[in-house]
């Protein structure tokens, strides 16, 4: 699905300015990456993607289908193609991987019966299918609790794509990973992204992962896009524009000496 | 030899600084009260004296308790009854409670103003004790088991939706926000992002609901809303003295047991 922003501004009721004169164009199947420090509008700009943030200027379209001002039907409907993961994973640790997955299912299944997780055989084939994607089905029936932070985030994968997801986003989804586990839970989406053709844009805030993952990376600073190219055009001195200061140790995931070239 | 310069304070060891007079003023206007609250009932400790020769008969009774009444089927039946009004309104409570709760949070509320109105209401139904339930219920109902559960759903919702409501306050609302952004509705939401995380506690609020329930079905029964307190009731007014100890003690036996039922189960959900 193509995502559509046309001078989109984000006030929150506090009067904190999380996006201003946002305009970008994602064309469907495409791995954005978005950069920026903490506080840039990051994960503003992912949640007005499926509303969890209202828009409050310009317009957004997800497949021409206008988020501002959506009714509450709408907004699940549309929501219910876009999945999303979490830096914190999010996962109801008390209950099983199988229920967390199968919550990706809900806005397939009736009230009534979901309420009573009476899930149809389809759906729970799907939960299981997406377990297989990234691994861990052999997980299934475990208490999510139990599972280690990574194989918690391939969960939360999982239940993003029980949905079926046509876009996928991802607010800082390594951000609370060990670097090996980092990388490969980006391996995960990127694999996803590309089996699937699910539109991806993820918030990251190493700049080699960006660069090794994003087809197109962002760069935001004070809710303002300030870069929009490749990874091979996003040199040292484009994240230094984009940080606004010089790089340092904290800025890549990879500790190795030379990393920032 | 500065180290010996003061002994009650050693250098540089700050004094203990004195009582504030704001505590000293507090405690004269709590002794101040009780005083006159005292006086306002003319409470003494006379009767004490006086009245315990003078019911040296009833004593006499109480200390001499008639076992062999506890066989009677009443004494069974009426037991019984307090169990399943107990039983009954510990269930439709907690399930209302639950509902409530839901409302009562600001997570889970649909909006501000049903949170509002659900903590409103909430806290009337608190500011009424059961006892108060009971009369009512019986004035509309007629004497009866009915009113009794009646009153204590009342009861129960008030202690356990409060309870619950608060526990979901402070629940991690990133599992409510992945159903949301799943394209999950409300009732999903209450269901499989909150239920989960608040289960626990609110099946640990229900058995202590029960516990009260118990108790507070006894003195609901004094006011004609059925069980063993009604029977009690009953006996006191035919001064039959031993019987009535009789049961006090089976009752004290009866409600420690199901205390410590309930408390281990308790123990096991947290
Ligand atoms: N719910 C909110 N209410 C008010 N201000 C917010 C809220 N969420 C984010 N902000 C503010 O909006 C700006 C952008 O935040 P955010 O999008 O979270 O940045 P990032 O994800 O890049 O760290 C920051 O100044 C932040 O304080
Ligand atoms: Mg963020």
């Amino acid at each position: 699905m193509v995502i559509e922003f046309d001078g989109v501004g984000v006030t929150y009721p506090n009067g904190v300015r999380g996006l201003d004169g946002v305009s970008l164009t994602i064309p469907d199947g495409q791995f954005v990456v978005v950069v920026g420090l903490s506080g840039a509008g990051k994960s503003t700009l992912v949640r007005t993607i499926n509303g969890l943030v209202p828009v409050t200027a310009g317009r957004l379209t997800v497949n021409g289908h206008a988020l501002n001002g959506a009714r509450r039907r709408e907004l699940r409907a549309l929501r219910a193609r876009i999945g999303m993961i979490f830096q914190s994973f999010n996962l109801v640790t008390r209950t099983s991987v199988m229920n967390n997955v199968l919550m990706g299912r809900l806005h397939a299944t009736g009230t009534p019966r979901s309420l009573l997780g009476w899930y149809s055989a389809a759906d729970k084939e799907t939960a299981f299918d997406a377990l297989e994607r990234v691994g861990i089905v052999e997980k299934a029936w475990q208490r999510a609790s139990t599972l280690s932070g990574g194989q918690q985030q391939r969960v939360a994968i999982a239940r993003a794509l029980a949905q079926k997801p046509e876009i996928m986003l991802a607010d800082e989804p390594v951000a609370s990973l060990d670097p090996p586990t980092a990388s490969a839970v980006m391996s995960d989406l990127q694999r996803i992204n590309r089996e699937l053709g699910i539109t991806t844009v993820v918030n990251l805030h190493f700049l080699d992962l960006a660069r090794r993952f994003g087809d197109r990376i962002i760069g935001m600073r004070a809710g303002k896009v300030v870069f929009d190219g490749t990874g091979e055009e996003a040199d040292d001195s484009v994240f230094e524009d984009i940080y606004g200061r010089s790089l340092t140790a904290e800025d890549v995931i990879a500790k190795e000496p030379g990393a920032l070239a | 030899m500065s180290l010996v310069a003061d002994v009650s304070t050693p250098a540089g060891r700050p004094r203990k600084p004195p009582p504030s007079p704001a505590l000293l003023i507090g405690l004269a206007v709590v002794l101040a009260i009780t005083l006159w609250a005292g006086l306002s009932i003319e409470f003494t400790l006379a009767p004490l004296f006086t009245d315990l020769t003078r019911g040296k008969v009833i004593i006499d009774q109480f200390l001499r308790p008639e076992w062999d009444f506890l066989l009677r089927p009443a004494v069974a039946a009426a037991f019984l009854e307090t169990l399943y009004i107990a039983i009954l309104a510990s269930l439709g409570g907690c399930i209302l409670a639950l509902l409530l709760a839901m409302l009562a949070s600001k997570v889970s509320a649909p909006n501000t103003l049903v949170y509002r109105i659900t903590r409103g209401v909430l806290s009337l139904v608190r500011s009424l004790p059961d006892v108060a339930y009971g009369l009512l219920f019986v004035a509309v109902l007629g004497t009866g088991a009915l009113p009794g559960v009646l009153a204590l759903i009342m009861f129960n919702i008030g202690v356990a939706a409060k309870l619950t409501g608060e526990t979901i306050d402070s629940i991690d609302p990133g599992p409510v926000e992945a159903v949301e952004a799943a394209g999950g509705n409300r009732l999903q939401r209450a269901r499989w992002a909150i239920f989960p995380q608040v289960a626990p506690n609110y099946l640990s609020y229900c058995f202590y609901v029960f516990e009260l329930n118990i108790r507070a079905s006894l003195v609901l029964g004094i006011v004609g809303a059925g069980g063993i307190g009604t029977l009690l009731y009953t006996l006191l007014a035919r001064f039959e003295y031993s019987q009535v100890s009789a049961i006090v003690v089976l009752l004290f036996v009866v409600v420690f047991i199901l205390d410590q039922l309930s408390r281990a189960l308790r123990r096991r959900l947290s």
